[in-house]
């Protein structure tokens, strides 16, 4: 990069009242660029005052939190155990994934590798169309047209459930996998791809064992990411995988996660304060801490692990 | 590479977008055809899930097209009779001709029709009871005005494909004073009606007052506040830790689920502030979602404002706040203006955080500002659907085709500003 010139102070000397004026600016400028702090001291303020109230509630404990595999906090007998509600995040996630991941890194290859720059282009922006569908959309997509087509071929599969929810989160995460990745293979210097050549290697070859390496730190960045976005998809699931909490990995079943939880017990007429509202803000700090690990994961395995190519 | 008949001109340079596949060099033997076999087939294997994802987009698209459409049969409530489009058409008026027809067919004598749409309590009752809808098909016949009533009984509704094979038996299953028609859920008449606890009778009015609402004042909210953030981390901040604690929460915010926003929300506008679940709350957490879209954007933009041209603002004179304000933003505006589209149209798409801060599940008149509480087309697409009713699919799915076609007309408008400003220095 060329070094900046405007970092530095101006030399003028300006008449007070363009200074006031220039410091007024740059204060607006400051307060604008303070404000994401502040939502993200938002976010964890809102997230721990409640939580904490929740665990400070004598019916509630950390062991059962994490271990009792009962989640009833909208019924008259109450049980707090989040373990359900895991393992319907992760089995949704779980099937997003294993379509998503391979589906979106084979995109990927054929867009880096073998598509005409043009096509490339208009590909891409087509997929970015199917990242911009909202997924309200491919909730009702997933209920009416998914399932019914499954249920043809898949005995026993309930009306809400988990694997057509996963299958169509696939799709949505695919455009994030084959974009991050697509950038991360086209990174990799011509001079390694030459030098492959040279050896005699078929593009293949050139593939599996130059490009994909080389890569690595972005394909996984982007798995990371696509994963923080399955776990943290909330219409889809809401709308095709059903609202019951239960403690299963068949993905023949209703189930419920983290976030369809929170829009069940928003949506319900739950008085603010009470044990059952403040419930869902530990569910919202649990799913706020996972996604913020994953994120962070991602970034680390960026910057660790990036191949320098200068 | 020359070819014979290629005469005396020079050879084609190789296509400048490949310059390496020297797998397709002729190197004549059978080791080398099976090697480049081999590539030809793993291409078309990684070309398969292009394909899929595309293929599941039309598949999106052409599903909810379809559901928007319905066969259905009706025992109207009305005189059941309906009318060709040129019977009906009358420019502005064709509202009150249409109700006119209806009334004389029902036995009325003209004064009483036009003495019912004189008064306006009686054609107020009217038009509550009664839509005025314009059938592809009623009957076997095509465009015909029919006039509805909330009383209407719905005896049957069959999906598009399934009742174009079934319209011969349909007709003759009917039973005198039944109607058979299609039913284009999403007509004119869809944008104007209220939202109703029938199916038929339900709009998208105020959903989509709500929405516009909302985006206008995200766009009100997030571009100032984005853009500023842009400026400031571009052209002032230098390598500070603040600087750089604003990035590191950027990008994590960036990951953070929707919903979890929808609690912020809830906590601060909602409970705190004790704004209420109102469209301004919705707006403000709306707005605090798409501020990293706008701020990423803006930062590309800003950056692709070549130096040369600052340095000759500062030769001239001007401060730096006029380097900024004068030079960079005007340089930068396209960029920005992609990435305001983008954060629109997700602002647009987005259910969760509402839903949690409360939007509410029955709005009967669009709101009337900013503090009324509120509905938006994807709130009303999961009320719908969630209403397990299949005629109240099809209005969902009429709600989604608008949704959808508006956010294709965004995105193609992001798509044509960034290729046009790629190329712009």
């Amino acid at each position: 990069m060329t070094s900046r010139t405007t970092r530095q102070r101006s030399p003028l000397r300006l008449a007070p009242a363009a200074r006031a004026r220039e410091g007024a600016v740059r204060a607006l400028l400051l307060a604008c660029a303070a404000l994401s702090v502040l939502t993200t001291f938002g976010v964890v303020a809102a997230l721990v005052g409640e939580t904490a109230a929740f665990f400070a509630d004598p019916a509630v404990t950390f062991g059962e939190f994490f271990t009792s595999t009962r989640w009833t906090p909208l019924f008259a007998d109450k049980s707090f155990g989040i373990l359900p509600l895991l393992s319907g995040t992760f089995l949704v996630t779980a099937i997003a994934l294993a379509v998503g991941v391979p589906l979106g890194l084979a995109s990927a290859v054929y867009l880096s590798e073998f598509a005409p720059p043009g096509r490339r282009r208009r590909v891409t922006g087509l997929l970015e169309l199917l990242a911009g569908v909202p997924t309200v959309v491919l909730g009702y997509f997933a209920l009416l047209f998914v399932t019914p087509l499954l249920q043809r071929v898949i005995p026993g599969l309930n009306l809400f459930n988990a694997l057509s929810a996963g299958l169509v989160m696939g799709f949505m995460i695919l455009p994030t996998v084959s974009s991050i990745s697509t950038d991360a293979m086209q990174a990799v210097p011509s001079s390694l791809r030459q030098a492959a050549y040279g050896l005699g290697a078929t593009k293949v070859q050139l593939i599996f064992r130059v490009v994909l390496p080389a890569a690595l730190s972005g394909i996984v960045a982007s798995v990371v990411l696509a994963m923080s976005r399955a776990v943290g998809e909330t219409m889809i699931v809401s709308l095709a995988a059903g609202q019951r909490p239960l403690f299963t990995f068949d993905a023949r079943e209703t189930i419920a996660t983290m976030t369809s939880f929170i829009v069940q017990a928003a949506t319900g007429d739950q008085p603010a304060g009470s044990l059952a509202s403040r419930s869902l803000y530990a569910v919202a700090a649990t799913l706020f801490a996972i996604t913020l690990l994953l994120n962070l994961a991602s970034q680390l395995v960026v910057r660790r692990y990036r191949e320098r190519y200068e | 590479m020359s070819r014979a008949g290629a005469g005396d001109r020079a050879p084609l340079p190789a296509p400048a977008d490949r310059p390496e596949r020297p797998d397709m060099l002729d190197l004549g033997g059978v080791e080398a055809r099976r090697r480049r076999r081999r590539v030809r087939a793993f291409e078309a294997a990684v070309f398969v899930p292009v394909l899929l994802a595309l293929a599941l987009l039309a598949t999106l698209f052409f599903d909810v097209i379809t559901d928007s459409f319905s066969w259905q049969v009706i025992a109207p409530h009305n005189s059941g009779r309906s009318f060709a489009f040129a019977e009906g058409f009358a420019f502005h008026r064709t509202w009150e001709n249409v109700v006119r027809l209806e009334l004389l067919a029902q036995g009325r004598t003209p004064e009483e029709a036009d003495a019912l749409l004189a008064d306006p309590e009686a054609r107020r009752l009217f038009a509550a009871r009664n839509r005025v809808e314009l059938m592809p098909w009623v009957d076997g016949l095509p465009l015909r005005w029919l006039v509805t009533s909330s009383r209407d009984d719905h005896v049957a509704d069959l999906p598009l494909f399934e009742g174009v094979g079934r319209r011969r038996e349909l007709l003759a299953s009917a039973e005198p004073g039944q109607v058979v028609l299609l039913n284009a859920w999403l007509d004119w008449s869809f944008f104007l009606k209220n939202a109703s606890r029938s199916p038929a009778m339900a709009g998208l009015l105020p959903a989509l007052v709500g929405s516009l609402m909302l985006i206008a004042l995200v766009i009100l909210l997030a571009v100032p506040l984005g853009v500023g953030t842009a400026v400031y981390l571009e052209e002032y901040a230098g390598d500070t830790p603040f600087s750089r604690l604003v990035e590191l929460n950027l990008s994590n915010l960036a990951g953070v689920p929707s919903v979890v926003y929808g609690i912020l929300g809830l906590s601060v506008f909602v409970r705190l502030l004790g704004l209420g679940p109102v469209i301004l709350a919705g707006a403000l957490t709306l707005t605090l979602l798409v501020v990293p879209v706008v701020v990423v954007a803006a930062r590309e933009a800003i950056r692709s404002v070549p130096d040369s041209l600052r340095q000759a603002a500062y030769g001239l004179g001007a401060t730096r706040s006029q380097v900024v304000f004068r030079v960079v933003l005007p340089g930068a505006v396209s960029g920005i203006t992609t990435g305001v589209i983008l954060a629109v149209a997700r602002a647009l798409g987005e259910t969760a955080p509402l839903l949690v801060i409360g939007a509410a599940a029955f709005v009967p008149r669009p709101p009337a500002g900013p503090l009324s509480p509120f509905t938006a087309i994807p709130i009303q697409v999961y009320n719908w659907v969630s209403e397990n009713d299949v005629e109240f699919t099809h209005v969902a799915s009429a709600a989604i085709v608008v949704l959808l076609l508006v956010l294709g007309v965004l995105y193609s408008l992001a798509f044509y500003l960034r290729r046009r400003y790629e190329s712009r220095w």
